[in-house]
């Protein structure tokens, strides 16, 4: 079967005309003119940040800065903002969320995978329906919340509604299923507890899970903005996104600053966003094919 | 209820099990409950009470609907938000769709990966980064759009700062940031496609358009409906792009719902006001998926 697949295959590679190829070619043309286009912006700030404030207002505009090595801005920017301290705290926001959202995550979609208890269905369905409650929509009461229980301007504040996301408990719980329930009788029979079995079957089995679901939730907690401009107040609470907010204002802006500050605040995780693609395109699959 | 009785006081080894599982999803729903469920019932229940800065409570029924529901600015707000999405979610949809198309078509796996990864980028960066990068490519002075159309004889355009070019404008930093999520799913589901069914197409003398007409576009439905519908809610709550480029400016033109909100509920403290346009928001979101829901899945089979 699977030769007569290949071959057939082969032979409609070896029977492309001319003008198939002309095709090909254009396709791959127009793809990546719009890769082209799409990244451009990124290039576009990374040239701006090593501009100084003269050379971006020059006419007619000029692409290359003077000297590609002019790190002026960067300086500049942690000279006039603790863009230390907001990279700090996204950092610790970040990382709580997403160390968070796994272990609740994992155990719950371990519950709902490989359990029946009664209304376990029901719950579940419940689960995923909070994905239709949008997050604009229970904020003020959080806000009231957060006001009586003094988190305002603390991390715990920032980090409270970012603690687990459905999208994590239906990942992992896709993940566990998978794993065969023999192994789990086995370690049963074994005479382990169901926690042991949570750690020593099921955690080792979902690695891949796992760390797509960490850095995804640690990509969105960094990227994070309406939340964190809701519960902090204090200059040395910002999180990065805020940080970022420093640097405009309605009527002037030096963007030669602004995009350097830019560069600092997507350097870290655009790094582990290339690095580690793999996971979240699965990701973002899963969240795709699964809808 | 007898039932729960006997699995919260376990008895035997299965319902004890029963009860393990039950502990284990417990901490999800405990937090679901607290975040999302209790205070989406305290939205609704605020919405129906003026509260006064110190917290005291009046029922006045349905009087802040009224209120919110025939204030101009708010219906504005509205109409900028659909707007901003019509400009938006079909853009970002067809063009995602066609770039998913094509990068299946390149067969040198490498280079569609590095393709597929610089469309996938943006994703990555944060809206309010996304919206400044953009303000400074829009600028009307030195930005770099008014210089590229230059070449080709377009005069300047003042883009953000114009009443007319402002939606637009903004609406090209949502495409921009959503293109490569939206790509990455029409991609993972072309691929699952077996290529059986083009091979049989082939040899039925099936054209390239007629292969996309009865064979792709219909397998990649669910997908096309799933995007469309996270498209328009991502737009339809859109804040942190208006907010960190024209706040809600020219005169008002990009003002938006969740801006409206924003302001209302944490710029003056009326709770109330902003509590019915929370349950806008929610109950517009609910009834537009239901319905995109219901009137477009069909049943697919591979």
């Amino acid at each position: 079967m699977n030769s007569i697949v290949r071959s057939s295959e082969l032979s409609r590679r070896a029977g492309l005309n001319l003008k198939q190829v002309h095709v090909r070619w254009l396709i791959t043309l127009v793809v990546a003119c719009g890769a082209i286009i799409v990244f451009f912006p990124f290039f576009w700030m990374a040239v701006t940040s090593l501009k100084t404030a003269p050379e971006i207002q020059r006419v007619p505009l000029q692409i290359a800065p003077d000297n590609w090595l002019n790190l002026t801005n960067y300086i500049e920017v942690f000279k006039r903002e603790p863009f230390m301290r907001y990279l700090l705290n996204s950092t610790i926001v970040a990382s709580i969320a997403a160390v968070s959202s796994v272990v609740v995550s994992s155990l719950a979609g371990f519950g709902f995978a490989k359990y029946h208890f009664p209304g376990r269905d029901f719950l579940f369905l419940a689960v995923v329906g909070i994905m239709m409650v949008p997050f604009q929509s229970v904020v003020v009461p959080l806000y009231v919340w957060m006001n009586d229980l003094g988190l305002l301007d603390t991390y715990m504040g920032i980090v409270a509604p970012d603690l687990v996301s459905v999208f994590g408990v239906f990942l992992m719980r896709q993940a566990i299923e998978m794993i065969p329930n023999d192994y789990i009788d086995a370690a049963r029979i074994d005479g382990a507890s169901e926690l042991r079995i949570f750690f020593l079957v099921i955690l080792p089995s979902v690695k891949p899970a796992i760390a797509t679901l960490l850095i995804i939730k640690f990509l969105w907690s960094w990227n994070e903005f309406f939340w964190p401009m809701v519960v902090i107040s204090s200059p040395q609470m910002k999180v990065v996104t805020m940080g970022l907010m420093s640097f405009t204002n309605m009527y002037f802006i030096e963007y030669n600053l602004l995009t350097a500050a830019a560069v600092i605040s997507i350097l870290p995780i655009l790094l582990i966003f290339i690095t580690l693609q793999r996971w979240v395109v699965q990701a973002v699959v899963m969240s795709g094919l699964k809808g | 209820m007898r039932q729960w009785f006997r699995i919260a006081f376990p008895k035997n080894y299965l319902d004890r099990r029963k009860r393990a599982g039950f502990l284990f999803v417990l901490p999800a729903l405990l937090f679901f409950g607290s975040v999302f469920v209790l205070p989406l019932a305290q939205s609704i229940m605020y919405s129906f009470y003026k509260i006064a800065p110190g917290g005291a409570k009046e029922f006045v029924g349905l009087r802040l609907y009224e209120k919110v529901l025939t204030d101009p600015t708010f219906w504005t707000a509205v109409g900028n938000t659909v707007q901003l999405l019509l400009f938006s979610v079909p853009t970002t949809v067809v063009l995602a769709l066609a770039v998913a198309l094509g990068l299946n078509r390149i067969t040198n796996l490498r280079w569609r990966n590095v393709w597929a990864s610089m469309y996938f980028l943006p994703f990555a960066t944060s809206l309010v980064a996304a919206a400044l990068i953009w303000q400074w490519i829009f600028d009307p002075v030195y930005g770099f759009l008014n210089y590229a159309l230059s070449f080709v004889g377009i005069p300047p355009q003042k883009w953000l700062q114009s009443l007319v070019e402002v939606r637009p404008a903004i609406a090209a930093v949502s495409v921009w940031v959503r293109i490569g999520f939206d790509t990455m799913i029409f991609l993972a589901a072309l691929q699952s496609i077996p290529e059986e069914y083009y091979e049989a197409a082939d040899m039925d003398g099936a054209s390239a358009v007629q292969r996309l007409r009865y064979i792709t576009l219909p397998l990649l439905n669910p997908q096309i409906i799933m995007v469309c519908i996270l498209e328009l809610i991502f737009n339809f709550k859109i804040f942190d792009q208006v907010y960190a480029t024209t706040q809600g400016g020219p005169a008002g033109e990009s003002q938006t719902v969740i801006m409206l909100l924003y302001d209302t509920a944490f710029k003056y403290f009326r709770f109330g006001d902003a509590s019915v346009m929370a349950v806008f928001v929610f109950v517009t979101l609910m009834l537009v998926t239901l319905l995109q829901w219901r009137l477009f899945r069909k049943p697919v089979e591979y």
